[in-house]
C-alpha cells in the first residue's frame, strides 16, 4: 500500500486544464522526481497535495484511506510539508521564531523559544544539517535557508516533504549537501518528492520518476529503468538534442578585448580582480564559475553598466572602457543579462514594446515612434525565434520563462553586434527551451559573431565553448581548451580545489 | 464549478477597466447614502443636487471648467513625473511658484511697471513660457538631489511646498504688496486676464490651455522616444540603463516636466479667476490634482472626465447644501470614498463569475 497516492486528480483553471486525471503514487522511503516542462501541472499538482488549491475531481489517499485535505492546515497535521522555490521565512527572525510560527503549541500567552530551540538543535544534528537554531535567517546563506525550511518540516514530524526546484537557487556543493541531506531522510522511511525539470538531478537523486506532459502524467518509471535521453523525450514530447553539434570553424580576429579589468560590487568589494581576456570572432569563450565570483560585474563592466575601477575594455581595438551603455551598443555589443525580468526585459511592457528596448531611438519617423514599424519588427522576432505568444501586443510578462528569454535572446541578436556578452542563459528553463537558446548561440558563432558566455552550467558550457575560462574569486584560473577537459576537472577547478593543470592557450 | 473563481492574470481589457471603476464609483456613492441618510435627506435628491448645478445649469458649468483646468494640470505633472518613477509631491509649491512668476510678469506690464504694456498675444506666451521654466527649476532641484545624491524625493518635495508658500507669503506681504489691509498684491492689468470663453460664465481660456496639455503629454508618452524612455525609467530603473538609457537624466526631465505643469496651473488661477497674487492662492488644489490623476490611473485621456468629475463635485458642494441642508464637507467624504474604491476595485479584475454555476447539475467535461 503505497504512503501517499492521489487518483484521478482533475483541476481546471479557466482557459485550461492544469491536472487531467493524473495520477501519483509515492512510496515511503522513497525519493520521487516530478519531472515535467514549464505549465505541465506539476507545480499545480503538489498545490493540491499541499492543500493550497482545490482539486475539481480526484482523491487523495494516505495510507490506503481517503485524507481530506481542504487546506495547508489539514495538509501539515497529515504529514505533509513544502519547501517553496522562494522560501517562506520572515528574515529578521530567528530559526526557532520561524519554526515555531504558526504552530498549535505555541498559542500560549508565552512563548516557549528554548524549549523549541533544544528540539530543533536535536534535529539538527540527527540529520546533519549544521544548524543554529538562534542564527537570524538573514545571516544565513542560501544553501543554510533551505536546510531551515527542511528543519522545520521535520519540526512538524512531516512524512512527506515536497520540495519545489530545490536547487534553482544552490551551488554545486551545497547541492551534493542538500541531496545527501535527502537521502538520510528517505533512509529512515520519510517520502520525498521532488518537482524539477532537470533531467542529471532526477538521474542522480531519485529512486522513481513521475513525468507529466500538458497536465497528464505520461510516464511513472523507476530511474534504474530509463536514462536522460528518454525523460527528455517523455517530457518534451518529441527527440531532444541534449548535444549540440559544434562544427568547427576557422577563428577571426579578437574583437572584444578585456584587459586587467578590476571591478567592485555595491559594497564597494572588489569582485573582479584583473581579469584579462580576448574573444575571437567566430568563437564562443565560456566563462565557468560558481555564482558570485565576480561573473556578473563582470559582464556589467564590459558594458559599462558598473564601472570599472582599473583595466579596460577594447571593441574592434577601440577602448569602450568608459563610454555609456548607448555608444557601447550602438558599436556592436550585445548583452545578454542573467536577471530577465528586471534587467533584460519590462514585463509590464508589451512584446513589441521589449522588442525595441535599447534601439528605441532609431525606430522612429520623424518626432514620433514608428508604431507599424516596431510592431513589424517584433512580429518578425517572435517569428524568427519562435516565441509562443498570442500577438506582438501581449503583455511580456506573461511569456513563460523560455519564450521571454527567445525574445531577449533575439532583441539582441537582432541588433546584429560585433561581440554578445550573454550570462546563465538557460537558469530555469526547461529542456526545449535550452535547446533552442545553444541553436541559436551557435548560429550566431557560425555567423561569425564573438561570444562571451557566462555560465554556471557545465553542461552547457562544454557543449557551447571553444575555450572555457575558469573564474574564482575575481581572477581567471585557467584557460582550458573545451575539447580536452571533463565535467569533473571543470567542477572541482570552479569550487577552488583543483589547480588549473591545462595546456596554456597561447592565444588567450 | 464555482459561481466566483480567481482568474489567474486580472482581467485587463479596457472594458473590464471601466466596469471596475464604474462600480467603485457606484459603490462609494451607496456608502455616502448612508450619511446622507444620517441628515435624513433623501440621496437621490441629493445627488441630484450635488450634480445638477456643476453639470446642468449654464452658469454651474462655467464654474465646473474654471475648476477643471488647474486640476488637469496638475494632474498630467503628476502622470508624467510618477509614470517616470519620480514620486513628486510638491505640486503646492509649483502651483505658487508659477502663479507668483506670472503674477509678478503681469504686474511689470502695468504702465510704470519694469516692462510696460504688452498686447496679450506677446504677453500670454512670455508669462506661459516664465511660468513653466519657474515650476520646471523648482522641481528639478529636487530630481537633481535625488538623482545625484539618492535623496527621497517624496518627502523632500513635500517638505519645498511649505518653502514656495512662505516665499509667496514673503512676495505678497513685502516686495508686491498693494496698499491696503489684505496681504495681496494689487489686480493685475486687464489686459494679462485670460479671456473668458463662455458668455455670462466665468470659463475662462483656461481650459483650453489644460486641453492642450492633455493632448501634448498623452503624445510625449505614448508617441515619442522620450516618452518610451521615461516609461522604461519607471517602471524598471535596471532595465532601462541596460537599455541604454540614463535614468537620472530622464528622471530630472520628468521632473521639469511635473514642475512646469504644476506651474501653469497657477498662472491660469492668477490669470482667469483671482487676477492678483495672494496668499493662500492654491487652496490645495496642488494635492487634489494629485488625486485626479489617480482617480485616472495615471492615463493622460482619462483625466479630462476625472478633473470634470472631481471639479463639478466641488462646485455642487454648495448647491447640495443649500438645497438638500447637507454638509457641503461631505463632498470630500465623498470624493476621498471614490479614489479608495478606485484604487480598490482592482481586485474585482481578479475574479470572474461563472454564471453557468447557478444552473443546477452542469455536466462538466474534461476540456
Amino acid at each position: 500500500m503505497p504512503a501517499f497516492a492521489m487518483r484521478k486528480i482533475v483541476k481546471r483553471f479557466p482557459g485550461v486544464v492544469a491536472n487531467r486525471e493524473v495520477d501519483l503514487t509515492i512510496e515511503a522511503g522513497e525519493i520521487h522526481a516530478l519531472l515535467g516542462e514549464n505549465g505541465a501541472g506539476k507545480s499545480t499538482l503538489m498545490q493540491i497535495l499541499y492543500g493550497f488549491h482545490s482539486m475539481d475531481s480526484g482523491s487523495i489517499l494516505i495510507d490506503g484511506k481517503p485524507a481530506p485535505i481542504g487546506s495547508t492546515r489539514d495538509a501539515i497535521a497529515l504529514g505533509i510539508g513544502m519547501v517553496h522555490q522562494e522560501f517562506m521565512l520572515v528574515r529578521r527572525f530567528s530559526v526557532v521564531e520561524n519554526t515555531v510560527l504558526g504552530l498549535k503549541e505555541n498559542s500560549g500567552p508565552m512563548l516557549d523559544l528554548r524549549q523549541a530551540g533544544r528540539r530543533l538543535r536535536s534535529l539538527s544534528d540527527q540529520h546533519h544539517l549544521a544548524i543554529d537554531p538562534h542564527a537570524q535567517v538573514q545571516h544565513l546563506p542560501i544553501g543554510v535557508q533551505q536546510r531551515v525550511e527542511i528543519l522545520k518540516l521535520l519540526y512538524r514530524n512531516a512524512r512527506l516533504l515536497i520540495l519545489d526546484e530545490p536547487t534553482a537557487v544552490l551551488t554545486v556543493h551545497e547541492k551534493d549537501q542538500l541531496f545527501s541531506v535527502l537521502r538520510g531522510l528517505r533512509d529512515q522511511g520519510r517520502s520525498i518528492v521532488i518537482v524539477t525539470h532537470k533531467l542529471q538531478e532526477v538521474m542522480e537523486l531519485a529512486d522513481r520518476v513521475t513525468v507529466m506532459r500538458d497536465g497528464r502524467v505520461v510516464a511513472a518509471v523507476s530511474t534504474r529503468e530509463t536514462s536522460e535521453q528518454e525523460l527528455a523525450r517523455l517530457m518534451v514530447g518529441r527527440d531532444v538534442n541534449l548535444r549540440a553539434n559544434r562544427a568547427p570553424i576557422e577563428r577571426g580576429r579578437a574583437v572584444l578585448r578585456i584587459d586587467g579589468l578590476h571591478v567592485c560590487d555595491e559594497m564597494g568589494q572588489e569582485k573582479v580582480r584583473g581579469v584579462s581576456l580576448d574573444v575571437h570572432a567566430g568563437e564562443i569563450v565560456g566563462i565557468a564559475g560558481v555564482d558570485g565570483n565576480g561573473q556578473s560585474q563582470l559582464a556589467e563592466a564590459i558594458m559599462h553598466l558598473r564601472a570599472a575601477n582599473k583595466g579596460s575594455v577594447f571593441l574592434n581595438d577601440q577602448e569602450v572602457t568608459r563610454l555609456t551603455v548607448a555608444q557601447h551598443r550602438a558599436l556592436g555589443l550585445s548583452y545578454i543579462p542573467a536577471d530577465r525580468r528586471h534587467v533584460g526585459s519590462i514585463p509590464e511592457m508589451s512584446i513589441a514594446d521589449n522588442a525595441i528596448l535599447g534601439s528605441h531611438r532609431q525606430r522612429t519617423r520623424g518626432l514620433f515612434l514608428d508604431k507599424r514599424k516596431i510592431r513589424e519588427h517584433a512580429e518578425r522576432l517572435i517569428a524568427r525565434f519562435g516565441v509562443r505568444a498570442a500577438s506582438s501586443g501581449a503583455v511580456a510578462g506573461k511569456l513563460s520563462g523560455g519564450n521571454l528569454q527567445k525574445l531577449i535572446l533575439g532583441r539582441e541578436i537582432m541588433q546584429d553586434a560585433a561581440a554578445i556578452v550573454v550570462e546563465q542563459p538557460t537558469r530555469g528553463l526547461d529542456v526545449g527551451a535550452v535547446e533552442s537558446v545553444w541553436l541559436e548561440l551557435l548560429q550566431e558563432r557560425k555567423r561569425g559573431k564573438a561570444i562571451l558566455l557566462i555560465s554556471a552550467e557545465l553542461e552547457e558550457l562544454m557543449n557551447l565553448a571553444d575555450r572555457i575560462a575558469v573564474i574564482f574569486e575575481g581572477r581567471i584560473v585557467g584557460i582550458l581548451n573545451a575539447a580536452s577537459v571533463t565535467v569533473e576537472k571543470l567542477g572541482l577547478m570552479i569550487s577552488g580545489i583543483a589547480l588549473p593543470n591545462a595546456t596554456p592557450d597561447q592565444s588567450a | 464549478m464555482k459561481l466566483i473563481e480567481r482568474r489567474v492574470t486580472p482581467a485587463d481589457s479596457p472594458l473590464a477597466v471601466a466596469c471596475a471603476m464604474a462600480a467603485a464609483v457606484v459603490a462609494a456613492m451607496l456608502v455616502t447614502s448612508l450619511l446622507f441618510a444620517l441628515y435624513g435627506a433623501n440621496p437621490l435628491q441629493a445627488y441630484g443636487a450635488l450634480f445638477h448645478e456643476p453639470l446642468a445649469t449654464w452658469r454651474g458649468f462655467g464654474y465646473t471648467l474654471v475648476r477643471t483646468a488647474p486640476l488637469t494640470l496638475i494632474a498630467l505633472g503628476t502622470i508624467v513625473s510618477w509614470r517616470s518613477g519620480f514620486g513628486y509631491l510638491g505640486f503646492e509649491g509649483c502651483f505658487v511658484v508659477g502663479a507668483a512668476a506670472t503674477g509678478w510678469l503681469a504686474l511689470s506690464t502695468a504702465p510704470g511697471g519694469a516692462i510696460g504694456p504688452l498686447p496679450f498675444f506677446a504677453f500670454l506666451p512670455m508669462a506661459l513660457l516664465l511660468s513653466f521654466a519657474a515650476g520646471a527649476l523648482w522641481a528639478g532641484v529636487v530630481a537633481l538631489v535625488r538623482a545625484r545624491f539618492g535623496g527621497n524625493e517624496v518627502l523632500i518635495s513635500l517638505m519645498t511646498n511649505y518653502v514656495a508658500i512662505l516665499i509667496v507669503q514673503y512676495l505678497v506681504s513685502g516686495p508686491l504688496r498693494a496698499p491696503g489691509g489684505v496681504p495681496e498684491t494689487a489686480q493685475l492689468p486687464r489686459a494679462t486676464w485670460l479671456p473668458f470663453i463662455l458668455h455670462g460664465t466665468r470659463a475662462h481660456a483656461g481650459i483650453l490651455l489644460a486641453l492642450l496639455a492633455t493632448l501634448l503629454v498623452w503624445m510625449l508618452l505614448r508617441k515619442t522616444p522620450l516618452g518610451y524612455e521615461l516609461i522604461v525609467s519607471g517602471l524598471s530603473p535596471s532595465a532601462a540603463r541596460f537599455g541604454g538609457i540614463d535614468v537620472g537624466v530622464r528622471l530630472v526631465l520628468a521632473a521639469f516636466f511635473a514642475g512646469g505643469l504644476g506651474a501653469l496651473a497657477g498662472t491660469v488661477e492668477v490669470l482667469g479667476v483671482q487676477h492678483r497674487l495672494m496668499d493662500g492662492i492654491s487652496g490645495g488644489v496642488g494635492f487634489t490634482g494629485i488625486i485626479v490623476a489617480l482617480l485616472a490611473k495615471l492615463n493622460p485621456l482619462a483625466v479630462i472626465p476625472a478633473a470634470v468629475l472631481y471639479g463639478g463635485m466641488t462646485v455642487g458642494a454648495n448647491a447640495m447644501q443649500r438645497r438638500a441642508g447637507i454638509p457641503s464637507s461631505i463632498t470630500f467624504i465623498l470624493q476621498s470614498l471614490i479614489v479608495l474604491m478606485v484604487l480598490a476595485s482592482d481586485v474585482l479584475r481578479r475574479y470572474r463569475v461563472n454564471l453557468a454555476a447557478l444552473r443546477p447539475a452542469a455536466k462538466t467535461e474534461i476540456g
